[in-house]
């Protein structure tokens, strides 16, 4: 039974570090998506005006995250991050001189 | 199944193809057009939009901003597995991310649910008129995305397989594209105003 279980135990760690190996930048990535909503959720609860440009310059942040990272807009040729980031620059620069 | 490499760096070939970026770009300025004249229109009523956003739910948001993300990085997992030729860890991801889809849709029902009950239906006032229609229009790409996953899983599940990398990854990238378009609904509906 001790002999299972340990057995059980070695092919658990190992798959959970083949896992963490594999994935680590994805992993990282994932842990500062969600501690930024999190801070976004808390900062929108701040009176002062600054609390809107902070909250939409960590959700691009969170953007650039998503396309770069997980869509591995980071392999793509230049001219798809230069056009994601023209879009959000420009998407926040309209929305802060409007609200 | 069938795996071959991409040069990602040829301007014609981003991942997940080219067509579904030129989908993603019309997708992104379709919202991003609704959510600036959103903005616009919050400057004729500013209280009317402020009090409308504090009838919404904030946590909620945030918990659906937080299983999309998950659910996200499930996929991207998913397609990693896939690239090593582990078919089965990959579709395990796969069902997470599937997971993940639903749970936002179920919390996304029950905050319907509860602005329905108030009586805060489209037609309450322009705040509420873009919640729905952003939103709603929204929760219509998460669906299909959902579909397009389940059909990708049943694909990898054959025996003989004609699902290539490609399709997984365009598949994968439609899904993203849901998480893109609420990292921008969700700072401006529920927290800007």
């Amino acid at each position: 039974m001790a002999y299972v279980r340990f057995n059980l135990a070695v092919v658990i760690s190992n798959n959970l570090f083949t896992f963490l190996i594999m994935n680590s930048r994805t992993i990282y990535v994932w842990i500062l998506l969600v501690i930024l909503t999190v801070a976004v959720g808390v900062i929108s609860s701040f009176p002062f005006s600054y609390a809107v440009v902070a909250i939409l310059v960590l959700s691009g942040i969170k953007f650039i995250g998503v396309s770069f990272y997980f869509m591995e807009l980071k392999k793509a040729h230049i001219f798809w991050k230069i056009s994601v980031l023209i879009y959000l620059l420009l998407f926040l620069t309209i929305v802060l001189i409007f609200i | 199944m069938k795996l071959k490499t991409t040069n990602y760096k040829n301007i014609f070939y981003p991942p997940g193809g080219i067509l579904l970026w030129i989908l993603i770009f019309l997708e992104l300025i379709t919202f991003g057009v609704a959510l600036i004249a959103m903005v616009i229109s919050s400057k004729e009523n500013p209280t009317v939009f402020h009090e409308s956003r504090l009838l919404l739910n904030t946590t909620f948001g945030t918990v659906n901003t937080v299983f999309l993300i998950t659910s996200g990085f499930f996929m991207a997992v998913s397609v990693n597995y896939l690239k090593q030729k582990n078919t089965k860890k990959a579709l395990l991801f796969l069902t997470l991310t599937m997971l993940g889809g639903l749970l936002f849709l179920v919390l996304k029902g029950v905050e319907y649910s509860d602005k329905i009950d108030a009586g805060l239906t489209i037609g309450y006032n322009t705040f509420f008129t873009f919640y729905w229609m952003l939103t709603l229009f929204h929760v219509i790409h998460v669906i299909v995305g959902l579909v397009i996953l389940i059909s990708v899983y049943f694909g990898l599940k054959k025996e003989i397989s004609t699902t290539t990398i490609e399709d997984v990854e365009a598949s994968a990238v439609f899904w993203h594209m849901c998480d893109l378009i609420w990292l921008l609904l969700f700072p401006i509906i529920y927290l800007l105003f």
